[in-house]
């Protein structure tokens, strides 16, 4: 895939001189999306600011899938939400197939909504439960006004053949299908209007594990035959690996890593990655049982008052007071499009805990 | 001994649209110290067997037949006031969601010095003392002044500790922790199960873990048992399952798990749903979903034998054991040989 040659990709994207790269189907600059904390009923006052995603810069090339990873909290969904323009960002910009859409008013979005769909997390949530399969996979291609009534009930047939339904099951209500059809459902609406981005905010989280590697193995599959490009959010790392090209971690509103899949999960950089690398059970007792898992301290902080400079600093094992509590660590290049915000990167992996807390004292990338 | 043994558990609920056999003939054992770990999908009746054992279910439109034998006494023919007796003193619970299973209207101190008063005969002050010693215990940073917070004021996995917590109030002999980490994220998930190995190892408790996730199995459990579908597919020792396992539904979930060391282009996928349990399918539950399914498969319910010479490890399916062997092989070194 494009993302082993994919060395572009850097702690400044190439925003500042104005240049985009051909490849580039999404381009996300410094994005920030601050939800205010009011008080007072009639004369509201901000009285803080919760910042859910706080200078998120990155790019997603044509046919890739980018997997992103955090936990609750870390401003994954919202950011999944701006690249919409569900929410509307408070600074930064959006470039969609090199055209800016950070400030672009609703009427002139919609060409450009045609072209960006979302898979939700909840199957059950997301359909309308009072209108029929056949209304809710074709209403984007109504909206769009892409084809007479018979052409619609078509395609929407051809697209639940497509996803594995019966077509016949056109005129069923949602309640009729099990989690695992109802997501496959979400799937071919997203599809209905032959986007070119997807955006899937944890499509499979809610699902048992047998289906969930129903919709893996579908998505996979559609990735191939229509060209699409995934933004696949998930929290669960060992999902992220199976489906992403490049991965970005993610902690309170912030990068914390990105690389090349395999590259993230053999050799992680940034402590948290290693943490969260270390936490995850791995279905082997021979494998599973043999490692030291490194156990963090503590919750995820507020995004309302994170913690100065490197917001992971609190709970770090690599903690070095005076410099990563006052000194904000930018995005270092490690090569081969692997970036991570850490004044003390991991000199390699697997360590130890005791060795993750002794750092050498090199800030210099290797 | 086993600290508990349950003989042939059925719980069926009476429901307006027939009898759901929920949990249809259920056999296993707990042994002191041990953790014995219930794995399989939603509606396999993993929750509704522990929530049976404990007596949980509502009485009126349940029926309950086979045993739960706990130091000799019957769990299921006791009365209810020997159950609330042990309960929360011998055997104790863990639930999956801490939001809902506290009482959003206490303080976490009064809620856990009132699991003391009810089994001890103590004063409110050294209940209250025995609570601050357990927060401590679970990890709760700051426990003096976090004993008199309520519920809202905690996260999601520093609830799950109280719920913990809770449980241990009473030391008692066994846990039944109901997918304690599942409303979890990975890192507090971590922080959990490391808590409760702690903890089984200072008490000596024995634990009943059900999750749906093969990875907290591998890493936490003595036992296994697989559900589906309201039975028993396979149960072994957690080596055997996972170095010989020998039911295509536990192949069906090894492999549609994708995992964090090992690349697959693509994974494993057991086609449908899980079946209703109003009306299951005749024969072996598993075969319309199954690739290797026979003609006996769909007439006559395979019973529970044991795999090969290995007494410890039993599974109900038809399939020959040296097709099972060799299925089960290519499985696992389809595994190996793709492994970075």
């Amino acid at each position: 895939m494009a993302a082993s040659q994919d060395t572009t990709i850097a702690a400044e994207p190439a925003m500042t001189n104005g240049s985009v790269d051909d490849g580039d189907l999404l381009v996300v600059d410094n994005l920030v999306k601050h939800f205010p904390v009011t008080r007072g009923i009639i004369f509201q006052k901000q009285i803080a600011a919760v910042k859910a995603v706080d200078g998120v810069s990155f790019r997603v090339k044509e046919g890739e899938t980018l997997g992103i990873v955090g936990e609750s909290g870390c401003g994954k969904s919202t950011m999944a939400r701006c690249i919409m323009r569900l929410l509307d960002p408070t600074s930064g910009q959006l470039l969609f197939r090199g055209r800016d859409i950070t400030h672009t008013s609703r009427a002139n979005l919609r060409p450009v909504r045609r072209e960006m769909m979302m898979i939700f997390q909840d199957p059950y949530a997301s359909l309308n439960p009072r209108k029929r399969v056949g209304f809710i996979v074709g209403e984007a291609l109504q909206v769009h006004k892409l084809g007479t009534p018979a052409e619609i009930k078509k395609r929407v047939q051809e697209l639940l053949d497509v996803v594995g339904l019966n077509p016949e099951h056109y005129n069923r209500f949602p309640h009729e299908f099990s989690g695992g059809q109802r997501q496959r459902i979400g799937v071919a609406r997203a599809l209905a209007v032959n986007p070119k981005l997807i955006v899937c905010d944890e499509p499979v989280s809610a699902l048992d594990v047998s289906v969930q590697a129903q919709i893996l193995n579908l998505l996979k599959d559609l990735q191939k035959d229509f060209g699409l490009t995934y933004v696949f959010i998930a929290h669960d790392l060992n999902v992220v690996r199976h489906i992403s090209d490049r991965v970005m971690v993610m902690y309170l509103g912030k990068v914390a890593e990105l690389a090349p899949r395999t590259q993230l999960y053999t050799q992680p950089k940034h402590p948290y990655t290693a943490a969260l690398l270390s936490a995850v059970p791995i279905p082997d007792p021979a494998v599973g049982r043999g490692r030291k898992r490194i156990v963090l301290e503590g919750d995820v902080p507020s995004p309302i008052n994170p913690p100065s400079a490197c917001h992971f600093h609190p709970r770090c094992p690599r903690f070095r007071e005076g410099h990563c509590d006052v000194d904000d660590p930018p995005l270092r290049p490690f090569g081969e499009g692997h970036v991570a915000a850490c004044h003390y990167p991991l000199e390699r992996w697997p360590m130890t805990e005791e060795e993750i807390r002794r750092p050498r004292t090199t800030t210099v990338p290797e | 001994m086993s600290l508990l043994e349950v003989k042939d558990l059925k719980t069926y609920f009476r429901t307006d649209d027939g009898i759901v056999k929920a949990v249809d003939g259920v056999t296993f054992s707990v042994e002191k110290g041990k953790t014995l770990g219930i794995v399989g999908e939603s509606g396999s009746g993993k929750s509704v067997t522990c929530l049976t054992i404990m007596g949980l279910n509502s009485k009126k439109n349940t029926i309950t037949t086979g045993e739960a034998i706990w130091k000799g006494e019957d769990l299921l023919k006791m009365s209810s006031r020997r159950l609330r007796e042990l309960r929360g003193n011998d055997v104790a619970m863990i639930f999956q969601d801490p939001m809902t299973s506290l009482n959003p209207v206490h303080t976490i101190g009064r809620q856990l010095s009132e699991a003391v008063l009810l089994h001890q005969d103590v004063s409110k002050k050294i209940a209250r003392g025995r609570a601050l010693e357990l927060l401590k215990a679970v990890g709760i940073p700051r426990a003096e002044r976090r004993i008199d917070d309520y519920p809202h004021q905690f996260s999601g996995g520093m609830r799950q500790r109280v719920m913990i917590a809770m449980a241990l109030v009473n030391d008692p002999d066994l846990l039944v922790a109901d997918e304690p980490t599942t409303a979890l994220d990975v890192t507090t998930q971590a922080q959990i199960l490391n808590l409760i190995d702690k903890l089984q190892d200072d008490f000596g408790s024995a634990v009943i873990m059900i999750t749906h996730d093969l990875g907290v199995i591998a890493e936490i459990a003595d036992d296994v048992v697989v559900m589906y579908a309201a039975r028993v597919a396979e149960q072994a020792p957690v080596d055997n399952l996972f170095k010989r396992p020998a039911h295509p539904y536990t192949w069906g979930l090894l492999g549609s798990l994708p995992r964090l060391d090992v690349e697959v282009e693509r994974l494993v996928q057991i086609p449908g749903s899980p079946p209703s349990l109003l009306n299951p399918p005749r024969g072996c539950r598993f075969h319309p979903r199954c690739p290797y399914v026979m003609g006996v498969c769909k007439t006559t319910e395979p019973p529970l034998l044991p795999v090969g010479d290995d007494a410890s490890h039993l599974t109900a399916c038809h399939l020959d054991q040296a097709t099972k062997d060799a299925e089960a092989e290519k499985l696992l070194a389809g595994m190996m040989a793709e492994s970075v």
